[in-house]
């Protein structure tokens, strides 16, 4: 607890940062460094069900290294999964109306801290996707004419991004069986949640591999001219987006502002759900001043969620009426100017 | 208080090459000063004779001395004159020539194609592999051996898209479990690629 600016939301994202490597706030890993520091390290012991494990993150100028149990690993991918955690932010109740970058940032950062493969997936896409603009910026530019390489950065984008689209649809599948339930109960049975995924490439029911891979190989073809005088990929999983639908209408344009806090909450809680039963354990949960934000039925159908099971921060103000009926025996630690104090 | 000029200057040089920062710069330009004179010049000397005089092979790009050039691996008509063996760089050669088990030609590349870097198909070693080609008709196989991420794969696609459509054979580096690796011990990602690569028996 403790007034804004003091450094609550810090130690949040610390938490989050020694999860995932990265922070939810910048794509700057610098940023993460005190201003005229050199470097920066967070540590922390995991209390697993196999045991103790210890993690250790260190940002410099040289990039980060990354440490499980003592031992420096190769690959990000190795690292992320070791622990999972789930924010819910404010701006994650914006996860309905917000920017489309919002949900896809969610998609990737939820669904690859429980699929490695995903990870590597989507990190090579966005080579490969920095790479296919580039070339294209030089075709605009008439600075080459060489379109066999554009084929090849084509079928090399092609590859990836089917293997996203296909990943992240079977992952969206999952988080609405789960979500349903949920949002069935906090609307009291009079709502129906569905998510769609609506792909830039045009997939119809085309659900296999090499379906989408065709199909997104086609849409590309189609797009050429546009692509060359923008300089720039027209589609892929990078433009693609996730719509929710409630009773048969989308949330996003439809929905009151209840509405879609509802679906937004009965998505994360999914997700702690969904963690649960892919990795056995429930993730660290990490709620930044968002209780606040929610009324007192949704404060109490979050905290009774996670009730005596999840392992939870919580930054507040102060904590409302709700929450001190239904945390029982919380540990209340006071921020003050960077300073933390047990009460 | 700020350091005598001559060696200021060598701190700021240390700190050019890679991974050094300006705390070991400035223990390895103490260690410097305590060194014998010859071994300071020796070592000046062979800086600037490393660069003075090597240059790389007009022939396959490794680097070479300046009086041999082709390099002495062009040079040796005891190789297989049949199969060039497609790196990034001369450290690559150097490797695969350890091994002892490969004796045909190489190309060196000199980097991959990489446009976000700003490099394209030809800013590197690239062009002079297929003009090799075409005036040394005895080559019939290329082995591309760059590095298995996005841009090496990419440079081995796009030879092998230039190549095939004039009869040569172009085959790729497998990869996959290191010989001797346990299948329990593979990451995933390892695993993938090594079913991807499989061979039939
Ligand atoms: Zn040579």
């Amino acid at each position: 607890m403790g007034e804004n600016a003091q450094g609550k939301t810090n130690l949040l994202e610390s938490i989050y940062v020694l999860a995932l490597a990265r922070s939810h706030r910048t794509s700057n890993d610098k940023d993460l460094i005190q201003w005229q520091q050199k470097e920066t390290t967070i540590s922390g012991r995991v209390h697993r069900r196999t045991g103790d494990l210890p993690l250790s993150l260190n940002f410099s100028n040289k990039g980060k290294k990354a440490r499980v149990n003592h031992l420096e690993q190769s690959k990000l991918s190795q690292y992320v999964g070791q622990l999972n955690v789930i924010l819910f932010a404010p701006e994650d109740l914006e996860l309905v109306k917000g920017a489309p970058t919002i949900r896809r940032r969610f998609i990737d950062m939820e669904f690859g801290q429980m699929n490695p493969l995903y990870l590597y997936h989507s990190a090579q896409y966005k080579k490969i996707l920095k790479n296919r603009n580039a070339y294209l910026k030089r075709l605009q530019l008439g600075q080459t004419k060489d379109t066999v390489f554009l084929d090849v950065l084509t079928e090399q984008l092609v590859d990836t991004g089917s293997q996203v689209i296909l990943a992240r649809q079977a992952f969206l599948k999952n988080l609405e069986l789960a979500a349903q339930p949920i949002h069935t109960e906090i609307s009291n049975q009079q709502e129906k949640l569905t998510l769609k995924y609506q792909s830039s490439v045009d997939l119809s029911e085309n659900t296999n591999i090499d379906q989408i891979k065709s199909q997104f190989l086609e849409s590309l073809r189609q797009q050429y001219q546009r692509e060359k005088s923008q300089g720039s990929t027209a589609l892929g999983p990078h433009r693609d987006d996730v719509q929710f639908w409630v009773n048969g209408k989308d949330v996003a344009t439809f929905g009151s502002q209840g509405q879609q806090r509802t679906a937004a909450l009965s998505v994360k809680l999914a997700e702690i759900h969904l963690m649960q039963q892919e990795t056995g354990e429930y993730p660290v949960l990490l709620l930044d001043d968002v209780l606040s934000e929610l009324d007192a039925s949704r404060q109490t159908h979050l905290l009774l969620a996670i009730q005596d099971k999840v392992q939870t921060f919580i930054t507040a103000p102060s904590l409302s009426d709700v929450a001190k009926q239904l945390i029982h025996a919380p540990k209340v630690f006071h921020v003050k100017q960077g300073q933390i104090t047990v009460e | 208080m700020q350091y005598p000029e001559p060696i200021a200057k060598l701190i700021d040089n240390y700190t050019k090459l890679p991974g050094i920062g300006p705390k070991t710069a400035t223990r390895l330009a103490f260690y410097t000063l305590g060194m014998d004179n010859e071994d300071v010049e020796s070592f000046s000397k062979s800086l600037i004779s490393a660069k003075k005089d090597l240059t790389f092979c007009d022939t396959c790009g490794m680097i070479t001395e300046k009086d041999m050039n082709p390099c002495i691996i062009c040079r040796d008509k005891s190789r297989n004159q049949g199969t060039v063996f497609v790196v990034e760089n001369s450290r690559d050669v150097m490797a695969m020539e350890n091994t002892r088990d490969y004796h045909g030609l190489y190309h060196v590349l000199n980097g991959v194609i990489s446009p976000s870097a700003g490099t394209g198909p030809e800013d590197i070693n690239l062009p002079s592999l297929v003009r090799r080609l075409s005036e040394h008709e005895e080559i019939k196989e290329v082995i591309v051996g760059t590095n298995a991420n996005a841009e090496g794969e990419a440079t081995a696609m796009y030879l092998a898209r230039l190549l095939k459509p004039a009869g040569i054979k172009v085959t790729r580096l497998a990869h996959g479990l290191s010989v001797g690796s346990d299948i329990d011990y593979a990451d995933e990602l390892t695993l993938i690629k090594a079913v991807q690569g499989r061979t039939e028996l």
